[in-house]
C-alpha cells in the first residue's frame, strides 16, 4: 500500500514505514507514537532481552537514534493496543552484534508491554517488537524524558545453567557431603542426583538410584544429618506422608524410611524439638494437626501430633523455626491459609518453654496474624539483637504483607506502614531472609522476583531481577550468596562488602548446627543468625551462617550459642574467608575459677590426661567425644587424670558437666 | 443300611455386637450407633450388593454433570427417613436435607484389566445427624461381596481400558479429613452435588423416566414448592448444549467445593459456582494468578490461547503441588481438559 508522506503529515500522524521486516532495512524512528499493523517480519531476534523465551516466529524492526541522553519509555500499553499480546526487546550495538539494554513482555497493563530504560545522545538503538505470543498489530509509544540515572543495584547476578542437573524436584542447594560446600541437589521417584561443589569451584554430577520412594518431596524438602555420620539426610514431604532419605556411611547411597501416617505435608523442618542432640523432623499438616517424628539417636523416629498446632482444621503451611525471646532454645511460627470464615488462617507463634513443650503465645505476642501466608522470612532486621519478622502474604484477602518487629519483650509491633512492605504489591508464596549484598543489613527474597533490601532501619526497597524464588546457596564458596531456579543458578556477581561464612559441625548438638545462634561484633554493633533447616515455603538453603559486614574491615568476635548450651568464642576471625567451628572447640572461656584456668595437659597426648584446677568445679560428669560426636568414653570419677586407653589416635572433645548444669569443653589430640 | 449322622451343628461364631435391627426388612440408619461397620448393614441393597439394585425408598440420582475422579463411574442414592422432607433453598445451594438423611456414592471402574470385569471401590456414605453431616467410607472387598468402614484413607492401584484406551492410577481412597477438606462451608461439613441446578434433567428410573426433582417431590422426599424456573447446570458431555454452559457446568462440579465463597480456598480470585460464573470474570478470564509457577502464564485464562492460560496448565498437570484439583484426581481428565481448550478458544476477548 503506497503511503502519501505527505497525506500523513498534514494529519500529524507519524509516518509509517514499510521498510521494517528485518533488523537491515529497520525502519528509523523518533519520539511518538506508532501503529503496526501485523507482526509480520520475517527476520526474527535471536538475542532475547525480554522474558519468556523463545517461540517468536516473526518481528518488526525499528532504529532509534536520539539527540540527546534521555530516560525513555516503550510501551504498548495504549488504548489502541487494549488486549493485544505484544513483547519487545531493545539492543544496542549492530544487527550482527546486538547487545541487550531493555526489553518487557507483560509488563504494562493486561498482556502489554513496557520499559524505561537510559539511552546516549548519538547512539543507535534497535527496538524488535516479536509476535512470541501474537501477530496481532497494535500502537506503541516512544517517549523521552530528561535522563534520570537510577541507583546502581546493590547486587547483580549471571545467570550460569548447569545442562547436567535433571531430576523432579530440584530443591536444595545444600551441602550433603560434610564438606560445607553448597550442592545442587535434585531428587526424582527412584534416583538422587547431586553436583557436589568443589574447591576449585568444579562440579562433580553423581546419580545416585534409589528405592522407587513412596513418597516424593512434592510439597517441600528439609536436609540434616538425623544420625550423625557427617553425610547429611534428607526429608520428602508429601500430600499422603513422609519419606526420609538416610545416607550411608560415605554418602553414596540413600535408605528410604517411610512414615505410615496420613500426613498432607507443606513446610517441612529438620529441628531438635526436644534438645536431646538429635535432629527431629517437623511437618505441617494442611488439614490436620501438625505432626512430627521424633529421632531417639539410635536409628527410631517415632510419629507424633499435638501441641504444635493443633488446629483441627489445619491451615499450616510455612512452619519456622528461630529463637524469639533469646532464651536459647528454638520456638516456631506458623504462617498460615485457609479460606472461609475458618480461624484457620490464623498464624501462630509457639514458644519452647524447654524439653519439647511449647505454648501458644500468638495472642499475646501480638502475632495472631490473619493474612493469608504461605510463609515468613525471620532475622534481625535492624541489629538490635531480637528476631523480626516478615509475614509475606500469598493473598490480599485479609491483609497484606506484615513487618512485625520484635520489642524484645515477648511482643512484636507491627510496622509494616512506610516500611516498604506497604507498597510491595507482589504476593508470592515464598519469603526467605537473607543478606544478598553482604552491606550487613539482612533482606527479604519474595514475590515479583524482587528482592526487597533492608537498610537496617526496618525499610526495604525493591529490586527486580531475572530470577523468581528458588533455593539459596553459596555456590561458589565466594561468600556472595547466588539463587538456584532449576538447572540455573544465578551467581552473584559480588560487590566490595567484605563477609564471613562460619559453618557448623555439632558434637553434643545435631551435627548440623540447628538451632544454634550465631552472633558476630564488630564496629557495626552486632548480627545474629539462627541455623535452620526449611525456610520460605518449599525449598532447602544453605545450612551455613552467612554474615554480610559492608565496608569493616574486621570482626572483633564470634559467639555460637550451642543447642547443647555449649558456647564457642573466636575472637578476630578472618574475614572474606569461611571458618568451621566445631562445638566445644572454643569455649567461650578457658574457665577460670579464682583466676585459676582449668586446662587439659598434656596436649596432645597418649595415654591420659590431666584436668588441672579441676577439683576447682564441682562436676558431675565427664565425657568424651569423637570430632564426629559419638561419645566414646563417660565417668562420673571426680578424678582429674582421665585414662585414653582403649582410644584410636584422632581429635576429640572432653566435656566436663557441673552441678549447676554448665558444660565446658575443650579439644585434645591422641597421638 | 442307613447311616445317620447327627446334624452338625457349627458352633456359633461370635459375631461384633451390630447395631440391633429389625429383622430383615427396611433400610437401617440408627443415628445413635451409625457408622456402622459393614455397608451391608445399613441395607440400603437388595440382592446381591455389588449389583447395587436400591431398597425401596432408596432412590438413584445423578448430577447433570458429575465429579472427575480419575474416570471412576459413580452410582448415587439418597435416603430419608419415613415421613421426613427435604426442602428447597435456592437453586444453587444444597437441599436441606432432614436429620437421619443418608446419601450414598459407590465408586466403580468396568473393563478393569486383566480379567476386563467391574471393581468397586468404595461406598462413600453422608449422614445428618442432629449435630451435623458425618462422613463414613466403606471399601470393597476383593470378592466384592462386602464393604468395611475405613476412615484412615488408603491408596489401590487400579488399570482399565477407558474407551478402550488402557490407563491406570493409584486410586486415593480419602480419609475422614480429606471429605471434609471439600465437603465444607465455613468449616462445618456439607453434601455438595445434592442442587436443584444439578437435579433438574430426567434420569430412568425402574418405573420410568422422570424428571428427578419431580420424582423426589413425587414420593415425598421434597416439599413441593419449587420455583417454575431453576437455573440449571448441563452434562458437560451434552453437545447441543453451548459451549459456555457445558464448561460452567463441568467447573462447578469439579472446582467449586473449594473455589466460592466459605470454601477452602476462597481467598484465590476465582468463584467458580455455576450461579456465579455468567460473569467470566469469576472464572479468572483476564485475572492474574496469585502465584506464580511461570511468567508464561499470565492469567488464569487467556482468551484464545491456553498456553497463557494458568487454569489449563493446573488442570493438565499431575504435579501434587500445582494439579487442580488439588484432591480427588491424580490423573488428567482428557474431556475435562479438552472442553476448557474448546471455552478458551470460543473466548475472544477479555469480557
Amino acid at each position: 500500500m503506497k503511503i502519501n508522506f505527505t497525506f500523513f503529515l498534514l494529519l500529524g500522524m507519524p509516518w509509517l514505514s514499510q521498510a521494517q521486516n528485518t533488523c537491515a532495512t529497520a525502519s528509523p524512528i523518533t519520539a511518538g507514537t506508532y501503529v503496526v499493523t501485523a507482526v509480520d517480519g520475517t527476520e526474527i531476534p535471536t538475542l532475547i532481552c525480554a522474558t519468556n523465551g523463545t517461540g517468536q516466529t516473526a518481528a518488526e524492526w525499528y532504529t532509534y537514534t536520539p539527540t540527546g541522553n534521555y530516560t525513555i519509555n516503550l510501551t504498548t500499553d495504549l488504548a489502541a493496543s487494549a488486549g493485544v499480546d505484544t513483547r519487545f526487546h531493545v539492543y544496542s550495538g549492530t544487527c550482527g552484534a546486538p547487545v541487550c539494554v531493555a526489553g518487557d513482555d507483560d509488563g504494562g497493563s493486561g498482556l502489554t508491554s513496557t520499559a524505561s530504560f537510559n539511552v546516549m545522545n548519538g547512539t543507535t538503538y534497535i527496538i524488535c517488537f516479536d509476535n512470541r505470543w501474537s501477530s496481532t498489530g497494535f500502537s506503541f509509544k516512544l517517549e523521552e524524558s530528561p535522563i534520570v540515572v537510577p541507583p546502581t543495584p546493590p547486587i547483580t547476578f549471571t545467570a550460569n545453567t548447569f545442562p547436567s542437573v535433571s531430576g523432579t524436584y530440584g530443591l536444595a542447594s545444600t551441602d550433603m557431603n560434610g564438606d560445607f560446600l553448597d550442592d545442587i541437589v535434585t531428587v526424582s521417584s527412584s534416583s538422587v542426583q547431586i553436583l557436589y561443589q568443589q574447591i576449585s569451584g568444579a562440579y562433580v554430577t553423581t546419580n545416585i538410584p534409589t528405592s522407587t520412594t513412596m513418597f516424593q518431596p512434592s510439597w517441600s524438602m528439609a536436609i540434616g544429618d538425623i544420625d550423625k555420620n557427617g553425610f547429611n539426610d534428607m526429608l520428602y514431604g508429601s500430600g499422603n506422608g513422609i519419606t526420609f532419605m538416610k545416607a550411608n556411611a560415605t554418602g553414596t547411597a540413600y535408605t528410604e524410611i517411610s512414615g505410615s501416617e496420613y500426613i498432607f505435608c507443606q513446610r517441612t523442618n529438620f529441628v531438635d524439638i526436644n534438645n536431646d542432640g538429635n535432629l527431629d523432623a517437623f511437618s505441617c499438616h494442611d488439614i490436620d494437626p501438625n505432626v512430627y517424628y521424633l529421632n531417639d539417636g539410635s536409628g527410631n523416629l517415632t510419629f507424633h501430633t499435638g501441641g504444635l498446632g493443633d488446629h483441627p482444621e489445619g491451615g499450616n503451611y510455612g512452619s519456622i523455626w528461630m529463637d524469639y525471646d533469646n532464651d536459647g532454645d528454638q520456638d516456631m511460627y506458623i504462617a498460615k491459609c485457609r479460606g472461609g470464615a475458618s480461624t484457620a488462617k490464623i498464624d501462630e507463634l509457639h514458644r519452647n518453654d524447654g524439653g519439647g513443650v511449647f505454648t501458644d503465645v500468638s495472642v499475646a505476642a501480638g502475632m495472631a496474624n490473619p493474612s493469608q501466608s504461605w510463609s515468613s522470612a525471620w532475622n534481625d532486621y535492624d541489629n538490635d539483637g531480637w528476631m523480626d519478622a516478615v509475614v509475606g502474604a500469598s493473598s490480599t484477602d485479609d491483609g497484606g504483607h506484615c513487618l512485625m518487629k520484635n520489642n524484645g519483650n515477648g511482643t512484636f509491633t507491627n510496622i509494616t506502614t512506610g516500611s516498604g512492605w506497604d507498597t510491595n504489591p507482589s504476593l508470592s508464596i515464598e519469603h526467605v531472609s537473607f543478606d544478598f549484598d553482604n552491606d550487613g543489613y539482612t533482606d527479604v527474597m519474595g514475590g515479583g522476583n524482587k528482592i526487597m533490601f533492608g537498610n537496617g532501619d526496618m525499610t526495604f526497597y525493591p529490586i527486580v531481577y531475572a530470577f523468581s524464588s528458588g533455593s539459596v546457596g553459596d555456590m561458589n564458596n565466594d561468600g556472595f550468596l547466588d539463587i538456584r531456579n532449576g538447572n540455573t543458578v544465578y551467581m552473584s556477581d559480588k560487590n566490595s562488602n567484605n563477609w564471613i561464612t562460619i559453618n557448623l559441625q555439632g558434637i553434643q548438638s545435631n551435627s548440623n548446627g540447628i538451632g544454634a545462634r550465631v552472633e558476630i561484633y564488630g564496629s557495626w554493633g552486632k548480627q545474629i543468625r539462627d541455623i535452620r533447616s526449611g525456610d520460605g515455603f518449599r525449598y532447602m538453603n544453605t545450612l551455613n551462617a552467612h554474615f554480610g559486614i559492608g565496608t569493616a574491615t574486621g570482626i572483633d568476635s564470634l559467639f555460637i550459642k550451642w543447642p547443647s548450651g555449649q558456647i564457642d568464642q573466636v575472637n578476630n576471625p578472618t574475614i572474606n574467608a569461611p571458618i568451621t567451628i566445631v562445638e566445644g572447640s572454643h569455649p567461650l572461656s578457658l574457665l577460670e575459677f579464682d583466676g585459676k584456668k582449668i586446662t587439659l595437659y598434656p596436649n596432645p597426648t597418649s595415654d591420659y590426661l590431666m584436668i588441672e584446677n579441676f577439683d576447682l568445679m564441682d562436676a558431675t560428669n565427664i565425657e568424651i567425644y569423637t570430632q564426629l560426636g559419638q561419645r566414646v568414653m563417660e565417668t562420673q570419677k571426680k578424678d582429674s587424670k582421665i585414662s585414653l586407653t582403649g582410644l584410636v589416635s584422632g581429635r576429640y572433645f572432653l566435656v566436663i558437666k557441673t552441678k549447676n548444669g554448665e558444660k565446658y569443653s575443650e579439644s585434645f589430640i591422641k597421638m | 443300611m442307613l447311616f445317620l449322622f447327627p446334624s452338625c451343628k457349627k458352633k456359633a461364631k461370635v459375631e461384633p455386637i451390630d447395631p440391633p435391627v429389625e429383622e430383615g426388612t427396611g433400610v437401617s440408619v440408627d443415628l445413635s450407633t451409625v457408622p456402622y461397620t459393614k455397608l451391608s448393614d445399613y441395607r440400603f441393597f437388595e440382592g446381591e450388593m455389588k449389583n447395587q439394585n436400591p431398597a425401596e425408598h432408596v432412590i438413584p440420582y445423578e448430577p447433570a454433570s458429575g465429579l472427575f475422579t480419575d474416570y471412576a463411574h459413580k452410582k448415587r442414592f439418597i435416603w430419608l427417613p419415613t415421613g421426613t422432607q427435604a426442602t428447597y433453598v435456592s437453586d444453587h445451594e444444597v437441599l436441606d436435607l432432614p436429620v437421619g438423611a443418608a446419601l450414598i456414592k459407590t465408586f466403580y471402574y468396568d473393563d478393569v484389566q486383566p480379567a476386563g470385569d467391574t471393581r468397586i471401590i468404595e461406598t462413600r456414605i453422608m449422614i445428618r445427624k442432629s449435630s451435623g453431616w458425618i462422613f463414613a467410607n466403606y471399601v470393597w472387598n476383593t470378592q466384592q461381596t462386602e464393604a468395611y468402614l475405613d476412615l484412615q484413607g488408603s491408596t489401590t492401584n487400579v488399570s482399565w481400558l477407558q474407551n478402550g484406551q488402557p490407563k491406570s492410577t493409584a486410586y486415593r481412597i480419602p480419609n475422614q479429613t480429606e471429605c471434609h477438606t471439600c465437603h465444607k462451608i465455613n468449616d462445618q461439613p456439607i453434601p455438595i452435588g445434592i442442587k436443584p441446578q444439578n437435579l433438574n434433567i430426567d434420569y430412568p428410573y425402574s418405573d420410568g423416566t422422570q424428571n428427578q426433582l419431580q420424582k423426589l417431590i413425587s414420593i415425598g422426599y421434597l416439599q413441593n414448592n419449587l420455583p417454575g424456573n431453576i437455573v440449571s447446570t448441563v452434562n458437560y458431555m451434552d453437545q447441543t448444549k453451548t459451549i459456555d454452559e457445558r464448561f460452567r457446568s463441568y467447573v462447578d462440579i469439579n472446582c467449586a467445593h473449594c473455589h466460592s465463597e466459605g470454601k477452602h480456598c476462597s481467598y484465590r480470585p476465582m468463584r467458580l459456582a455455576f450461579s456465579e460464573t455468567s460473569d467470566p470474570i469469576n472464572l479468572g478470564l483476564c485475572v492474574e494468578p496469585e502465584e506464580f509457577i511461570n511468567s508464561t502464564l499470565a492469567y488464569i485464562i487467556k482468551p484464545s490461547d491456553k498456553n497463557r492460560s494458568m487454569m489449563y496448565y493446573r488442570l493438565g498437570s499431575t504435579v501434587p503441588s500445582e494439579r487442580m484439583p488439588l484432591l480427588g484426581r491424580s490423573i488428567v481428565h482428557e474431556e475435562g481438559l479438552q472442553l476448557l481448550e474448546d471455552w478458551i478458544n470460543w473466548k475472544q476477548t477479555c469480557n
